[in-house]
């Protein structure tokens, strides 16, 4: 199979999700821009209820009822708005031009049927005309990601540990060659090791079929270790976005700031580390007006509260923050530049 | 006080046409927690420490070994005579959505073990509920908002609070966390860990952290001590901040390699080992039960088993199971430094 | 001593507020769907047949031999029985008998089978290989065939009598599906904590496991209903059975093989009348099952 080796980008433009409940629609993701650039890999991050797993399953279309995309469009080179795309058209979008790995991929995959037998169906159910080059792709996917192909396409999802389904997981993504991948979630419930195997995997498989990657996680040290560019989520909005060094060495936002405040680390000043006060927002906790971060913020102003801040270019990243940066923290430009 | 003394469980499998297999979950542990005191159990899915935590716990028995609580050895004992002292013991599973019961509110779950405790040590009903009201406090939330609550309408970090608050309502002297802060979101991890801390000093309760992310162990509080464990052995054994800080065994260095490193605030340590093949159980026991994926093994690592002691060559702090120690700097460094 | 009086009062308002939530969400549940109450409805219909209907009447029915096998009209809705007599009065009369067994039968095997479920899959061991024994052995015995037996020595004069028969028999399956659902439920964490807390086994079983049950158990007592109405009828209709008293299956008995109703048109009224209500018994039970799921998961009543 001739690969063509230019990875697409992608482009989220106003995207609005919307659930609806009892007290009326409620916007999961309100609004939200986005570009992912060819090539890179993008890491999402946020807690629950940011509507990160939303935005992801908005990049298939794919979102569920009560939920409905209500407003913006998602365009994807050589594919268009997939926002736009129904029936038909939408479902062969799946998996050959948009791969999804999913969350607690380890318990998505059919316990009655091998491995092979699953692979099989889904290459029947996208019509792939030569059966015998995917269960071929298949096996060196799986050899690729340290794995023996063929035993793992006769076993049963039983037989596989954790990280052995995640990677089958990532297998079914991209085995009918997408070349733009979602994965929600890639290492939760995984161990240290086996999570930093799969990362390792995710980069080079990401590097060596030309990927545009979406990583989806709250876990900020998961990304940290494959993305280029890292988004932040907070209420349904990308509160933050830029390269992962900068954002991480120099955060801007405060939301950003409590986040990497609240990681558990190896190194680092024990006194200085502390969880984010308050809770994650639920749908209906939202603040109707301003902005949506207020309520737990640390800095927040008057002004916070009846305006919503716009994402705007500063410090080469997009913020959407009233306080003016830069903070005192410089970005420490010598080896990541 | 609890101490174990070569704690020893095997589990048996069906395997088959030839009848059971024996996978040997607990090889000879030995450990000891003083009142307040923390001990970290620390090793990937499958080392046995979860096996461990139960057995302390009281909610399995080991095959051999004993276990000590309060001077009392525990394998002379009946169940129902160990009954009074493994209740000083409470469990915190690793599931807050799982460990409430989804059909009773918080105020149900906490008053059934409170008017047990009210009945045995004589205390009037008025007491129950408000010690209900006491502990919530203690652990940091609302009685107000979570009694008359359901456990569906917390969020995960307050359900986990509440599971502690119900652990305490039987003045324990320890508690077991397994893997306690791993299925809640990052952002709140340490606020856990810091209530968990701040047991310790309170109340002079014991901790033992069960956890696969060695960075947790860290925030659990001072002077305690870090167990690693590998397929049901201990192999290194010292203060927390020493064992991380200075790990000499190469599977303590891998577990701390595979920590992800937050680009922008930190670089990787200079030494960093990657292990180079999964846990397999199925690895045979002869020698130096790492060897197999240990990248520094030698003709005698698969030859002979190391014990656990300390090294007169190569003097440390803490004691390994190695026949090859050597001090490596796998954390990560401050990006600045 | 009011301060110490205090709290308990706290305590039994706590609970009525929670029963008075519970009724609440269950209100709220059924108003989600209308087939919900239309199911409400029809159940709530029956058992007011049952309770009141026969009081509408007098003993003994008046027969008018000059309307046998009367059409329906205005005043015989249902035409009348080869005797003149009234069949929707005769459906009325004859529903407390159907009615009592089919609930006496739900209640027996509900309460047996949760019990031998729950203590087989809770305590395990040998008393669950026991229990599990027992209850193969109660599958494995063909109902029809032993009642059929027990028809020759036995009357049925009371339907409590009656549901005591077809409860015995039928106990097994929920047994079997009780037992798998607590094998399930006990290694969930909660009831892992109970038992390290120390809580007594009656508390873990009644206050842990039941009420994660409840909508299931709901669900097998209402389909049982059905099923020992079913089972009842069918064996009137039959004939094993004999009949001191007018019942559903009587009427469907008499009207195939005294009336003819198969093959005369005369009689049909007669034969549709007790099959019309079976159904339309039948579609309120699987109408009100619909909502049990949500009733009893606090997460689903309230929204």
């Amino acid at each position: 199979m001739e690969r063509h080796l230019t990875a697409p980008g992608v482009r989220i433009r106003g995207l609005t999700v919307v659930y609806n409940t009892p007290s009326g629609e409620l916007p999961a993701v309100s609004g939200v821009d986005l570009t992912l650039a060819p090539g890179t890999i993008t890491g999402v991050v946020g807690e629950s209820g940011s509507g990160k797993s939303t935005l992801a399953l908005s990049m298939l279309n794919a979102v569920q009822p009560p939920g409905r995309i209500s407003a913006g469009s998602v365009e994807i080179d050589g594919l268009g708005d997939v926002v736009r795309l129904r029936g038909e058209e939408l479902r062969r979008t799946r998996g050959r031009k948009v791969g999804y790995v999913f969350q607690a991929a380890q318990n998505s995959l059919n316990p009655l049927k091998t491995i092979g037998a699953q692979l099989l169906d889904l290459g029947r159910s996208h019509d792939v005309g030569d059966l015998r080059a995917l269960v071929r792709d298949a096996r060196e996917l799986l050899g690729r990601m340290g794995m023996d192909g063929a035993r793992v396409l006769d076993s049963r999802q039983h037989e596989l540990s954790g990280g052995m389904r995640q990677r089958v997981g990532i297998m079914f993504a991209l085995v009918l060659d997408a070349r733009v991948v979602v994965l929600d979630e890639p290492t939760t419930a995984l161990d240290m090791i086996t999570q930093a195997t799969i990362l390792r995997i995710i980069r080079e498989v990401h590097d060596e079929r030309a990927l545009t990657t979406l990583v989806i996680t709250h876990d900020v040290g998961a990304v940290a270790e494959v993305a280029d560019d890292l988004a932040v989520m907070y209420g349904g909005r990308v509160v933050e976005h830029g390269p992962v060094a900068e954002v991480l060495g120099a955060p801007e936002h405060p939301y950003t700031r409590g986040l990497i405040r609240a990681i558990p680390r190896l190194s680092g000043d024990l006194g200085l580390a502390r969880a984010l006060p308050g809770r994650p927002p639920t749908l209906g906790t939202l603040p109707a007006a301003g902005c949506v971060f207020r309520e737990r913020c640390e800095s927040s102003l008057d002004l916070c509260r009846t305006a919503e801040p716009v994402p705007a270019a500063r410090a080469g990243r997009t913020v959407a923050c009233h306080l003016p940066g830069p903070h005192a923290v410089p970005v420490k430009r010598k080896e990541y530049a | 006080m609890i101490t174990g003394t070569a704690i020893t469980k095997t589990f048996r499998q069906r395997g088959g046409v030839l009848g059971h297999r024996e996978v040997p979950a607990l090889r000879g542990v030995d450990f000891a927690i003083e009142r307040g005191g923390a001990v970290c159990f620390i090793g990937e899915s499958g080392c046995g420490k979860t096996t461990l935590g139960r057995i302390i716990a009281g909610l399995e028995t080991c095959d051999s070994g004993e276990i000590v609580i309060d001077g009392t050895p525990m394998s002379g004992l009946s169940p129902r005579r160990r009954r009074p002292y493994f209740r000083r013991v409470q469990m915190i599973h690793q599931d807050p959505y799982s460990a409430l019961n989804p059909t009773r509110t918080i105020h149900q779950t906490l008053r059934a073990p409170l008017a047990l405790r009210a009945r045995q040590t004589g205390r009037p009903k008025p007491w129950i509920d408000a010690r209900a009201e006491e502990l919530l406090a203690l652990v940091g939330i609302d009685p107000g908002y979570v009694l008359p609550r359901y456990p569906h309408q917390l969020s995960g970090g307050m359900r986990q609070r509440v599971v502690i608050a119900r652990a305490l309502t039987m003045d324990p002297e320890a508690l077991v966390a397994d893997e306690a802060v791993s299925m809640i979101d990052v952002s709140l991890r340490l606020g856990i860990l810091a209530l968990l801390r701040r047991l310790r000093e309170q109340l002079g309760v014991g901790v033992l952290f069960i956890t696969h992310d060695i960075a947790t162990a860290r925030y659990i509080g001072d002077e305690s001590e870090l167990y690693v464990l590998y397929r049901g052995q201990v192999v290194e054994h010292g203060p927390t901040e020493t064992v991380i800080n200075e790990p000499v065994h190469p599977y303590t260095q891998s577990l701390l390699s595979a920590t992800p490193v937050l680009h922008g605030l930190e670089r990787p340590g200079p030494d960093r080992i990657v292990p180079t093949e999964a846990l397999d159980e199925r690895h045979g026991d002869a020698g130096c039960l790492f060897a197999r994926r240990c990248p520094l093994a030698t003709e005698r690592c698969e030859r002979d088993r190391p014990v656990l002691g300390h090294d007169p060559a190569y003097p440390t702090t803490q004691r390994h199971a190695c026949f090859h120690p050597r001090r490596r700097q796998v954390i990560p460094l401050a990006a600045g430094a | 001593m009011t301060v110490t009086a205090l709290p308990g009062a706290a305590g039994r308002s706590r609970r009525a507020t929670l029963r008075r939530n519970f009724w609440r969400g269950v209100w709220r549940v059924l108003r989600r769907k209308p087939s919900r109450m239309a199911g409400v409805a029809i159940c709530a219909l029956f058992a007011v047949m049952g309770v009141a209907g026969p009081l509408l009447y007098p003993a003994h029915l008046p027969r008018d031999d000059d309307a046998l096998y009367a059409p329906p009209s205005l005043s015989h809705p249902f035409g009348t029985d080869f005797e003149g007599t009234d069949v929707l009065a005769l459906v009325v009369t004859g529903s407390r008998y159907v009615l009592l067994t089919g609930l006496a039968t739900a209640v027996i095997t509900v309460a047996l089978g949760t019990a031998v479920g729950l203590f087989a899959g809770f305590r395990r061991g040998w008393q669950d290989t026991l229990l599990m024994r027992l209850t193969d052995l109660n599958l494995a015995i063909p109902g029809l065939p032993l009642l059929l037996v027990l028809s020759t020595v036995w009357k049925f004069e009371s339907p409590l009598e009656m549901g005591l028969v077809l409860g015995l028999l039928g106990w097994g399956g929920i047994a079997r599906a009780v037992r798998s659902q607590t094998l399930s439920l006990r290694e969930r964490g909660f009831i892992e904590a109970a038992r390290g807390l120390g809580l007594p086994t009656t508390h873990i079983i009644g206050r842990e496991l039941l009420p994660s049950m409840a909508p299931y158990i709901a669900m097998n007592m209402l389909i049982a209903v059905t099923g020992a109405v079913y089972a009842q009828v069918g064996l009137f209709f039959l004939g094993v059975l004999p009949f001191e008293a007018n019942n559903w299956g009587v009427m469907l008995n008499l009207a195939v093989f005294s009336g003819g109703a198969l093959t005369t048109p005369a009689a049909l009224p007669y034969l549709l009348a007790p099959l019309l209500a079976i159904l339309l018994l039948t579609l309120g039970i699987v109408l009100v099952v619909d909502a049990m799921d949500e009733i009893f998961n606090p997460r689903l009543r309230e929204e």
